[in-house]
């Protein structure tokens, strides 16, 4: 089905109602950071990154040459390589080599790059049995499921559906309970299909360019019958396997099964360099010795493009480990079908982008949430979020911004209008569903949106009409001026909020102003890609603080800070006076626990005080992975009199608002709010605190509604209220 | 037998890699990953071992490689063969008793300590349907070659792999693929027994 005949949001609801799937899952995702960890025991993690990601990313910029030598050196050994464009120009010599040796039996070892291309449609087109000889996929073949997973092809079922697999294949019954049986039963009847096979195809997890030699990893030993018993070896590898040296695959292979599957090493390392002898029976049924064919067939599939950009190429330090997807908060929901192609999760997407096309990319690029917990494990520091935004931005390019997006940025760019409308929408649409502070029940087609959460009531005052009051109470002789950038929900929804930053400013000896021609910080339009628009908000906002002359630009949001400290300055590479003028502002952004806590500790005030009402304290993803933040506000409130912080389990993991996308997929928003609200219950803490408003929006809106004894505060607020 | 490298200690190991003080951390990691390990002192100590084990799994077919390279093995092999045991040394005939055969004898050629890995040189065909396909695999290593982790062993190999077939091998064959239970024995041997010999050399 191609992926505009899909309906991604019903895939969805189906894989979330999949009990057996979101049992499996929840537990995995559940042990694998601490197995991870336990793998590394006793080395240096960022060290081995580090060298496996300069490693690949020296490959990449030869990528010409390596792969020249690594074809002159598999011929100099007696094989033979073919260099294919395209999946068909592999399943067209692939069906040519079968013909010209007369196979009519094929095993394969897994291999992700014939997943890529559907290789096995053409063997059975051909009359050709093709068996996959690893157990997961062997079994999921069975009743012709797709992997789910790039490490575990069988996640998503359970023992009985396994059996249920066995069953068909065997013709017999096979007991589910009974896993050695069903292990014994796979390995007597994939014996006789190695046994029996003409021709074994293997994909490599690395290829050597000074030998020619390819390296195979796994656990089970397929790769290692499939290179040993059929008279035949092809190998189908792509381009980004490719390392210069023996010794460099040491660079992946100390990283690889430690992500991979928490194992300090596979059962298998095999390298195959060159075609080896084979012992088999001649027409007379004597054992004769004789050279087995070898043939590489080397797939660019859009790969050798990708190599000549400057973002995309850093997908050849992939590794295909699949860590990223173990540690994603919406892999691990709904599991890795709904990705469409072979490849799932962010790397899955860009992957599927650049090689199955920018289309397929483009409907689950959504399923990225920027949570950036993928670039904390990924073996080659992919910046996975980064080249899903950039893929964005070429696919608006190309295609333009989706209309509905764009009118509603219209909006929130013009703050005063867009604030009046809210408040007219609010007042005839939240007032009777409206308790205190937060919207509990929303009218018909909304109300997926309030199903577990509640939405914040919009303020009836915004934030910038009460800066006049405010600034009455700024001191005579500031220390230092600071503009503050409220961003859109403190300036709408946490309004309160945002006069407790500026006391606690105002509290420090600064002054705070409050530029009113400061629109949205463009993230919204930027997270969908496009960057033209971005552009004319950052311009706007850079000229609104330059006419102020700050100090320093403060925002209470990490993902307004982020956009403004960090993406500003990358919007403007073309032009040096817009990139001189935003370096100058980028250079004065701070985010607000980060000045603050300085603040203090400069003044003596960053002193742990003794034991108080217990607050957990919740690490939004972008002030934690974006910005780096994370100690800060646990000094500030370890710091606060009358306070005691206690961690929460998973503090770092994300809540499920993620800008829009916990309004757009309220499906899978919530059971992540839930997950949240059930770690912060755990703590026993009265409060709930944050750094980040959309976080508060989200975790509040889950206490109101699952745990109303809990409060949810921003930092800002905890100060403010002990001044 | 064909092999990637005749003499690896000579071609390959190089100054002051190979070091016998990693061997507990070796044995450590190997035996995390349901390898079993026999340390013995010399040959004679690692035949009795070998007749215990043999014991315990009653074999009625064995296919044994690496008495070529080795005499002291070589006496070892002729020696297990009884009445009822088959010994199978000649590649012909493993290959032809490969799918029957109870155990697979091998040998490797260093330690990893960091992996608990054996480094193998299996060029020849006989030496990986040996090590592969029956139950369960004995591989002899010397006790004194190991090194400190994965980047000396790439390094190592990387002097001597021209062409042919090498690898590590940890541990049995293992699958967690239904439910994420660990299962050992799926396509390669659910054994995997080790004996380290400390006075290697003297059987060369």
């Amino acid at each position: 089905m191609t992926m505009a005949e899909r309906d991604l949001k019903s895939e969805i609801k189906e894989k979330l109602s999949d009990d057996i799937m979101q049992g499996a899952l929840s537990k995995f995702a559940e042990q694998y950071p601490g197995s991870r960890l336990k793998s590394y025991a006793g080395q240096d993690i960022e060290a081995l990154r580090e060298d496996l990601r300069c490693m690949k990313a020296e490959a990449v910029d030869e990528i010409e040459k390596l792969a020249d030598d690594f074809e002159a050196n598999v011929k100099a050994r007696g094989g033979q390589v073919f260099r294919a464009a395209t999946g068909d120009d592999v399943k067209k010599f692939l069906i040519q080599i079968c013909k010209e040796n007369g196979v009519k039996r094929v095993v394969k070892s897994k291999s992700m790059a014939s997943e890529e291309i559907h290789l096995n449609e053409c063997f059975t087109e051909n009359d050709i049995r093709v068996k996959e000889t690893d157990l997961g996929e062997w079994m999921i073949a069975i009743k012709g499921q797709r992997p789910s997973h790039m490490v575990m092809p069988a996640i998503h079922l359970n023992r009985y559906q396994c059996a249920e697999m066995f069953t068909q294949e065997l013709h017999e019954e096979v007991p589910g309970e009974d896993i050695p049986y069903m292990i014994q039963k796979a390995r007597q009847t994939l014996r006789e299909e190695f046994l029996q096979a003409d021709m074994g195809i293997t994909g490599a997890n690395f290829g050597i360019a000074e030998n020619g030699a390819i390296g195979l990893v796994t656990n089970e030993g397929n790769a290692r019958l499939v290179t040993t018993l059929p008279r035949i070896h092809v190998v189908l590898i792509g381009y980004e396997k490719l390392i210069p040296k023996t010794e460099d695959a040491a660079k992946i292979l100390r990283l690889l099964p430690r992500n991979g599957t928490c194992q300090r090493m596979t059962s298998y390392m095999t390298m195959v360099d060159g075609p080896t002898k084979i012992i088999y029976k001649d027409e007379n049924g004597k054992y004769v010795e004789g050279d087995r064919k070898q043939y590489v067939i080397l797939l660019d599939n859009g790969r050798l493009e990708a190599a000549k950009d400057p973002v995309f190429k850093q997908v050849y330090q992939c590794v295909r480990c699949a860590s990223c997807l173990n540690v994603c908060p919406i892999w691990t929901l709904v599991g890795g079908h709904v990705y469409g192609h072979i490849y799932s999760g962010g790397i899955g997407a860009i992957l599927t982008g650049l090689l199955n096309g920018i289309e397929n990319f483009h409907k689950f690029s959504d399923l990225c949430i920027g949570c950036r917990k993928c670039t904390t494990v990924c073996p080659g520091k992919i910046p996975i979020p980064d080249i899903i935004d950039e893929l964005r931005s070429r696919y608006v390019k190309a295609h333009g911004t989706p209309s509905m997006d764009s009118s509603f940025f219209n909006m929130l760019n013009d703050r005063s209008t867009f604030h009046n409308l809210l408040l007219k929408a609010a007042f005839i649409g939240q007032a009777p569903f409206k308790t205190g502070k937060y919207i509990r029940h929303l009218p018909l087609f909304l109300a997926g949106m309030t199903k577990g959460r509640s939405l914040p009531a919009i303020a009836s005052v915004q934030f910038r009409d009460r800066m006049d009051r405010l600034s009455r109470n700024n001191p005579s002789k500031p220390k230092k001026r600071v503009a503050y950038f409220s961003g859109c929900n403190m300036d709408f929804v946490f309004a309160d909020t945002s006069e407790n930053v500026v006391k606690v400013l105002q509290n420090l000896g600064m002054e705070v102003v409050y530029p009113m021609a400061q629109s949205c910080c463009g993230k919204p339009i930027l997270g969908i890609g496009d960057r033209e628009a971005g552009r004319k908000v950052a311009q706007k906002n850079i000229m609104a603080f330059e006419a102020v002359k700050p100090d320093v630009i403060l925002s209470a949001c990490p993902t307004c800070t982020e956009t403004l400290k960090e993406t500003y300055l990358k919007l403007f590479e073309d032009d040096a006076e817009w990139t001189r003028r935003a370096m100058d502002f980028c250079d004065k952004v701070q985010e607000f626990t980060q000045f603050v806590a300085a603040e203090y500790k400069a003044a003596g005030k960053l002193m742990p005080t003794a034991g108080g009402v217990k607050v957990t304290y919740h690490d939004s993803c972008h002030m934690k992975r974006g910005l780096g933040v994370f100690e800060e506000p646990r000094a500030l409130i370890n710091a606060t009199p009358g306070l005691e912080l206690v961690e929460m389990h998973n503090c770092d993991k994300c809540c499920g608002m993620a800008g829009s996308f916990g309004m757009k997929y309220a499906e899978v928003s919530l059971p992540m709010l839930e997950e949240k609200v059930k770690n912060i219950k755990n703590t026993g803490a009265q409060i709930a605190a944050v750094a980040c408003p959309a976080c508060m929006m989200q975790i509040g809106g889950g206490l109101d509604s699952q745990e109303p004894g809990v409060k949810v505060k921003h930092i800002a607020d905890l100060l403010a209220e002990k001044l | 037998m064909e092999k990637v490298c005749r003499d690896w200690p000579k071609e390959a190991f190089g100054e002051g890699l190979v070091d016998a003080g990693y061997w507990q951390s070796f044995e450590e990691n190997a035996k995390a990953a349901a390898a079993e390990i026999y340390r013995v002192k010399n040959f004679a100590e690692a035949e009795k071992q070998l007749a215990n084990l043999l014991k315990e799994f009653a074999p009625k077919e064995i296919l044994a490689v690496g008495g070529e390279e080795n005499p002291a093995l070589k006496g070892i092999y002729e020696r297990i063969a009884q009445p009822g045991i088959e010994v199978f040394t000649d590649k012909f005939d493993i290959a032809e008793h490969k799918a029957s055969a109870d155990i697979g004898i091998s040998t490797a050629e260093f330690c990893i300590a960091e992996t608990g890995s054996l480094v193998v040189d299996n060029y020849s065909y006989e030496a990986r349907v040996t090590s592969m396909l029956p139950f369960v695999n004995i591989v002899f290593v010397n006790a004194k070659y190991v090194v400190e982790n994965v980047s000396v062993a790439c390094k190592i190999i990387g002097q001597v792999f021209t062409k042919g077939y090498c690898g590590f091998v940890t541990g049995p064959s293992r699958t967690a693929d239904i439910e994420r239970v660990l299962s050992l024995g799926v396509h390669g041997p659910n054994r995997l027994l080790i004996i380290a010999v400390d006075d290697f050399e003297r059987g060369r």
